[in-house]
């Protein structure tokens, strides 16, 4: 214990690290998510292809891979960033294909007649989709999206393969001096589970709240 | 209560996956030995029957007929396993080799792969008998496991981008963004002569060569070794200076251990005065570092060994 005392700023810049990485890149994933979704139920059917491509592409590949691969990779075509950002591009770009499909459970769940009343009043698909279809559809799936948020927290611990030195980077740094790795990561386990268990808490605060009884 | 269930379940539910990704503490691909180097091997002395004394970590080892060796599978010409024969190859290798047959009779071992933040536990737990893996003997380290040895001396250097400038010594790295393997002691070796040094670190060898590369940091710290070889197999990188650390590598044992230790001393002992010990250098990092083998270390030489 007296461990992670001594190294208590190292651990927390680590923790504030991670905490930035899992809000930027989870607040990515949803501007990005809602777009790929949007896509994949738009009438236009060459949108509806690279809704789907984006989805298929980004969730069939580890997200260790792609991480490696952006930051080895692109520089090799002239697109270089610091770690921290590719890692937040990255995650984001990653965690979207799954706010997406979340999301795109949540339209296939609103009734088929509001999106018909909705055009019979003349609303755009844009219209329909931002005032009556997407706001029925969040609502159904605050609890998968709170899960998508706690995945999220969790795969920002891959980051420190491009280099980025968060709350397991950190551990892993002070366990390299300390070596007692039992006290260590078990404290930056327990870290990454209060991280989980707020949002867990918050997400069945919110559902409870916004739920549509059908 | 239902809810509080369902939050404790959640919470657990993300310590699972937070253990997933950070802790490859499972033995990973087994290296399991099948042809021995007899010719590198044939100097190595057997132990007598009587040195394996009755209830000793030595005697289980021989009944179970294989030594369970903490290390790496991806340290070129330390322990790095050949993707052709699946033979783990290099110094620690042999070395781990030369243990199994002084205690065995035959080298057979069986190659555990451990990260660096688990061969604390790996040993503790009695996962692995021993570890041979660039375990730098510290005061800290020698705490929680029993180190034999040193059985090698190695020392970080420093390796940039050829035609690069202004670098000479590591006190030239401050404010500068550095390289390093992550969890390597180059860490806190920069940490103490460039404070204000941005450490910049990867998993791999390859990756901070790569990064070096792509101009991701000036330089890159590395034991010396391990940067002679990578600049001997890629021309746009050199190395700049002296090794200025030194790293005493020590074979890690169970803490408290002391009779396996002194049997291990006593092994590492005789390897070095039938020139065995010179015979695996010379297979390994004498492939790259010109000249004959060094003298050995003197065991127990260092703090904490």
């Amino acid at each position: 214990m007296s461990v992670i005392l001594d190294h208590l700023p190292e651990l927390w810049q680590g923790l504030i690290v991670t905490l930035q990485l899992t809000a930027a890149s989870f607040a990515g994933a949803v501007v990005l998510g809602v777009l790929v979704c949007a896509m994949r139920v738009a009438p236009v059917q060459v949108l509806r292809a690279l809704g789907t491509a984006y989805v298929e592409a980004l969730q069939n590949l580890p997200l260790l891979v792609l991480l490696v691969l952006a930051f080895f990779g692109l520089p090799e075509i002239g697109v270089k960033a610091e770690p921290l950002v590719t890692a937040i591009v990255v995650i984001a770009c990653y965690e979207a294909a799954y706010i997406a499909e979340a999301l795109r459970s949540g339209v296939n769940s609103v009734a088929k007649g509001q999106g018909e009343a909705a055009r019979a009043i003349g609303l755009t698909f844009g219209q329909s989709l931002r005032h009556v279809v997407l706001p029925q559809a969040l609502r159904t799936v605050v609890q998968p999206i709170g899960n998508i948020f706690i995945a999220t927290a969790m795969n920002t611990a891959l980051a420190a393969a491009v280099g980025v030195v968060d709350l397991t980077a950190a551990a892993q740094r002070v366990n390299l001096i300390e070596a007692q790795p039992i006290p260590i990561f078990v404290g930056a386990g327990v870290a990454y589970g209060l991280i989980a268990a707020v949002a867990g808490f918050v997400t069945g605060r919110l559902e409870r709240r916004l739920v549509i009884l059908r | 209560m239902k809810r509080f269930v369902a939050v404790i379940a959640v919470a657990l539910l993300g310590l699972a996956a937070c253990g997933e990704s950070s802790s490859p503490a499972v033995p990973g691909v087994p290296g399991e030995s099948t042809q021995p180097k007899t010719d590198v091997l044939a100097k190595a002395p057997v132990a007598a029957a009587a040195d394996l004394l009755p209830g000793s970590t030595m005697e289980k080892i021989k009944q179970r007929g294989e030594l369970l060796v903490g290390g790496s599978l991806d340290a070129p010409l330390l322990s790095q396993q050949n993707p052709v024969t699946g033979e783990v190859e290099g110094f620690d290798a042999a070395m781990g080799k030369a243990l199994a047959k002084y205690i065995l009779g035959e080298p057979k071992v069986k190659i555990v792969n451990s990260a660096s933040e688990t061969r604390e536990a790996l040993l503790a737990n009695g996962t692995v008998d021993v570890v041979f893996q660039t375990y730098t003997i510290t005061e800290e380290r020698a705490k929680q496991v029993a180190f034999a040895g040193p059985y090698y001396t190695s020392g970080l250097t420093i390796a940039v981008k050829k035609g690069t400038t202004g670098i000479t010594k590591p006190e030239d790295l401050n404010g500068k963004k550095v390289l390093a393997g992550a969890n390597t002691p180059a860490i806190p070796a920069i940490k103490k002569l460039a404070p204000q040094a941005e450490i910049i670190t990867f998993g791999s060898d390859p990756e901070c060569v790569q990064a070096l590369k792509q101009d991701r940091g000036v330089a890159y710290v590395q034991d010396e070794t391990i940067l002679i070889a990578d600049a001997q197999k890629d021309p746009s990188i050199e190395i700049v200076t002296k090794p200025f650390t030194s790293d005493p590598y020590g074979i890690g044992l169970k803490h408290g251990d002391d009779q396996f230790k002194t049997f291990v001393n006593g092994w590492l002992k005789k390897m070095q005065d039938a020139g065995a010990w010179q015979e695996i250098w010379k297979s390994s990092i004498g492939t790259v570092v010109t000249g004959d083998a060094p003298a050995p270390p003197r065991i127990g030489s260092v703090p904490g060994s």
